[in-house]
């Protein structure tokens, strides 16, 4: 009698309308043509949207408690055997904490796990404890993982295909569709590994990735009624990188800054930096990361803590207008 | 299929033999080296004798056979013992054993799955061999399929926490084709493991985790074959079985010393042999 006072999710107040599953209806959907999908969640089966999974293939899903450490484990087991695992929790929980269980169970073995990961960087009201401020730079360290993060809703079921396509393990950064990340110029399709120009641009370019994007449209935007051109490129594949994109476009328009929703170290931020210097473009490019400014947060709305960190277009607008020196 | 076991036992003398030879070609690969993981080798090579001989069903012809028992050694150190059971089971050339520790060799101090087929995971990182060992029991069980997952712990691994979260996965999900074997050899690096975090009672803390508890000597192969036959007629539960052993077993003045990365002088190494009755081979 009391079923309608059960909160099942983590990643909203009392009120709000319900979220739309896009990662989860696209795994089922993913799952009813490939009998090998496995799903794993630890706890977290609505926060991380697989209770449609749960509900649609029981024989299909493992609830593996609060124990993260193992499910990785368990997982990696069943790869070992054919099974393809899609294994769920929060960011923070699947990276930070079970770092040598990914390191030596999925990715040095190179097994087919899927590691999607929820709640990125800031977007928690949960606290520092929740947010995965570091996830990027600690997957992008481990060889043979390949990295995503869709931008929006409409990616989300590209970004799950593309995780799919790929026979070995990758780390998804999924986030929940509660904001209203604009979707209108962000593609629905997902090349691997290849950048994706969003909006073209003369005098700057964005790199960004995740809630990025939308922040990096708006300050294009923003930009384009003062009359200066902002090319905003979705960089959603970390890893492998697209490092002949990033050059092509940071020397084309001489200008260019991150826009990631994790700390400055090891992420987009770095994996450009990494791009601009090792190729020695051209020394001439300007260029700023912008992102988590190498300092833990708290917990907070979404709008609050992506304009408390630095993570809005309005910061991006000051950022690039610093590039380009204009007062 | 051939050279498979299908549970029939090895009879004690060949088990015996067995297990002398692995004993002796383990002395030589540390003596090679001049230290080494001698004193767990000694002590599980009983217990790795039956396990590799009389107990899981492996095919020598076709190492990575889809059928075969999994056999994952979560303490991949005691890898001298781990290589010499492998050649004299057939599936490694003697010779190879020679190349054990040195740069660029696949037979590495802590076993990799470099070596190829029958290294089940990489495990050295304590505490994880367990959990890949579960998650091969539940494919097993999902794909319907008959082959069973034995995992090697060291007591010491015991102090890693993810062992009891694999330890309640495996209760809470039934799964009653692995068996986990724990090597109770009162060693880790820092000498007893008592003196260092109190162990005791093992035996209880794995009946409370809901399996299946089977306390034995390591050393009997009466008793593994008892245990390990016990283990396969347990149903809805995993089974542990509790495997007391004794480091540096075989050689008297070895036995019982707490080392754990022991020096292994040529001298002592040749006394070694020779107490073993390598040399009438």
């Amino acid at each position: 009698m009391s079923d309608h006072l059960h909160l099942g999710d983590f990643t909203q107040k009392i009120g709000a309308s319900p979220i739309p599953n896009y990662y989860g209806d696209a795994l089922v959907t993913l799952a009813k043509n490939n009998p090998k999908i496995v799903a794993f969640t630890g706890d977290l089966t609505p926060a991380t949207e697989c209770d449609l999974f749960r509900d649609t293939f029981p024989d299909r899903f493992f609830n593996s408690g609060i124990a993260e450490a193992n499910m990785i484990g368990v997982a990696a087991g069943m790869a070992r055997c054919g099974d393809v695992p899609f294994v769920h929790s929060f960011s923070v929980f699947l990276t930070r904490r079970a770092f040598d269980q990914v390191a030596m169970q999925v990715a040095y073995p190179r097994l087919n796990v899927k590691l999607a990961g929820f709640l990125p960087g800031l977007t928690t009201l949960l606290g520092v404890s929740h947010q995965s401020i570091d996830d990027f730079a600690l997957m992008r360290s481990l060889p043979n993982m390949t990295i995503i993060e869709p931008s929006g809703p409409s990616q989300m079921a590209a970004a799950l295909r593309a995780a799919a396509s790929i026979d070995g393990p990758v780390y998804l950064r999924m986030h929940k569709a509660t904001e209203t990340i604009s979707t209108a110029k962000i593609e629905h399709k997902i090349e691997l590994g290849k950048g994706q120009m969003l909006s073209n641009g003369n005098d700057a370019v964005i790199f960004a990735c995740g809630h990025m994007v939308a922040e990096a449209l708006e300050a294009a935007r923003l930009f384009e009624k003062v009359g200066i051109s902002i090319a905003v490129a979705n960089m959603h594949t970390l890893k492998p990188f697209d490092t002949d994109f990033v050059i092509e476009h940071a020397t084309r328009t001489g200008v260019a800054i991150s826009a990631e929703n994790h700390s400055i170290i090891g992420g987009l931020g770095s994996a450009i930096s990494e791009a601009l210097a090792e190729r020695q473009a051209n020394t001439s490019v300007k260029f700023k990361r912008l992102g988590i400014m190498d300092t833990f947060a708290e917990g907070g709305s979404t709008p609050y803590l992506f304009n408390k960190y630095g993570l809005s277009a309005q910061h991006l607008f000051s950022s690039i207008s610093d590039l380009l020196e204009i007062k | 299929m051939e050279n498979v076991n299908n549970y029939n036992r090895a009879n004690e003398i060949s088990l015996k033999a067995w297990a002398k030879s692995i004993r002796c070609n383990l002395v030589r690969m540390v003596a090679r080296n001049g230290q080494g993981y001698i004193q767990q080798g000694l002590g599980a090579a009983d217990l790795f004798t039956y396990l590799y001989f009389s107990e899981a069903r492996m095919d020598v012809n076709d190492p990575a056979w889809e059928g075969r028992d999994r056999i994952f050694l979560s303490t991949a150190h005691n890898s001298a013992l781990f290589h010499a059971t492998l050649a004299e089971r057939g599936f490694l050339e003697d010779a190879e054993l020679e190349t054990y520790t040195k740069d660029g060799s696949k037979l590495e101090i802590n076993v990799s799955e470099r070596l190829g087929a029958l290294v089940e995971a990489t495990c050295g990182s304590l505490g994880q061999g367990l959990s890949v060992a579960v998650g091969v029991a539940q494919s097993a069980k999902r794909q319907n399929r008959n082959f069973r997952s034995y995992v090697i712990l060291g007591d010491g691994e015991l102090q890693e926490g993810q062992v009891w979260e694999a330890a309640m996965y495996a209760a809470s999900n039934k799964l009653d084709n692995i068996c986990l074997i724990v090597d109770r050899n009162n060693l880790q690096v820092e000498g007893n493991t008592q003196n260092v975090m109190i162990m005791d009672p093992i035996d209880d803390k794995f009946l409370a985790f809901g399996w299946e508890v089977l306390s034995i000597d390591g050393h009997n192969f009466n008793a593994l074959g008892d245990a390990f036959q016990k283990a396969r007629c347990t149903f809805h539960k995993p089974t542990v079985i509790l495997a007391q052993t004794i480091v540096g077993k075989g050689i008297p003045f070895l036995e019982n010393k707490m080392s754990h990365n022991m020096v292994l002088p040529a001298d002592v190494a040749a006394e070694c042999l020779s107490i073993l009755g390598c040399d009438h081979e």
